[in-house]
């Protein structure tokens, strides 16, 4: 690039708006050229030394890196398994109206089947006067019969063995 | 074949696509180092946070809408992990400098370069967050006020007067340099 250009393009370049590739290559034509370096320091004292500060270029495998990281975090969440904070996060407005809308539904559902489902007041007593022996089946704690083994340790636990132990 | 934009790309990634996600990687990854390693002045620490930023667009894509620009985007992304990296440590100046092979440089120019490098970084450091961010983008992105203002989510006044202050604070930690 031509000293008269860069100079040409010097206020636009110190207020950024150079296009990018008219920028790269006025930024090389200024680091190789102190007289273009000292005119733009007339414009911006700043620019003309912050010029010479190279970059240095982007290490090498930097996007495989990159790449690597994103498969290993999508690996991780599959095997962690579904996390749905982080679906709601991630879905789409759309998805999730639809997700809120099956949710409610099933809800609704499942409120009015439980309903229908409880036994009403009137049948509650019927309950209350059933036999607890017939209902639970308590019969076995009945009189053993007599020198049975039941019946040997009931009488060791109640301490009527006659032998007064 | 028409390449596809950034925009286009990111809703492809929205959908699931890491080939799209790679090709986004594969074209900002410049932009992204730059700003990283002008922020930090370290390789090792920039490279995180390069990686950071890609990897929190990938994880937010599910929500991206195109309303403003891909680069403006991610401008945005990559200022605020900075600032954040800012708060959470205090860079430690480091004494490796890189530079751009140069077969041509003799030793002493090399040398000189090497140093030059080192004073403008440590300029560089000494100055707040949201400063440094302020002369990265301007100097080192070459983005103009408007561009900056998308990128730091401030309205264009607010980075004018941020520019002119980071010019203050620069001046008298660069004045040795501007002399020369």
């Amino acid at each position: 690039m031509r000293c008269e250009t860069v100079q040409d393009n010097l206020i636009a370049f110190a207020r950024g708006d150079s296009p990018p590739d008219e920028r790269s290559a006025m930024e090389a034509h200024l680091r190789g050229c102190p007289t273009c370096r000292l005119a733009l320091g007339e414009v911006d004292p700043i620019a003309a030394t912050l010029v010479r500060g190279q970059t240095p270029p982007v290490p090498g495998g930097f996007a495989a890196r990159v790449m690597a990281a994103a498969r290993r975090g999508q690996a991780t969440e599959a095997f962690v398994g579904w996390n749905p904070l982080r679906w709601w996060r991630l879905t789409s407005t759309p998805l999730r109206a639809a997700a809120a809308a099956v949710l409610v539904v099933g809800l609704t559902v499942g409120l009015v089947m439980g309903w229908t489902s409880m036994p009403s007041p009137a049948q509650a007593p019927v309950a209350a006067q059933a036999d607890p022996l017939e209902v639970y089946h308590l019969d076995y704690l009945g009189d053993a019969p007599a020198e049975s083994l039941t019946d040997s340790y009931l009488a060791l636990v109640s301490g009527h063995n006659g032998e007064g132990r | 074949m028409k390449t596809p934009s950034d925009e286009e790309l990111m809703l492809n990634v929205r959908d699931g696509d890491l080939a799209a996600f790679e090709q986004i990687v594969l074209r900002h990854q410049g932009q992204a180092w730059r700003v990283a390693y002008r922020f930090t002045g370290d390789a090792a620490e920039a490279e995180d946070l390069a990686q950071e930023a890609f990897l929190r667009i990938l994880d937010a894509a599910g929500r991206y809408e195109p309303t403003a620009t891909f680069g403006a985007y991610f401008y945005r992304v990559l200022t605020r992990l900075c600032i954040d990296y800012r708060r959470k440590k205090r860079p430690i100046p480091s004494d490796s400098v890189l530079l751009r092979a140069d077969g041509e440089a003799s030793p002493a120019e090399l040398a000189e370069q090497r140093d030059h490098q080192r004073r403008i970084q440590a300029a560089l450091d000494a100055l707040p967050a949201d400063y440094r961010v302020a002369v990265v983008l301007r100097y080192f992105e070459g983005l103009n006020a408007t561009e900056m203002s998308e990128a730091m989510g401030k309205s264009i006044k607010a980075v004018e007067r941020l520019l002119a202050r980071a010019r203050e604070a620069l001046e008298p930690r660069l004045r040795h340099l501007l002399e020369e």
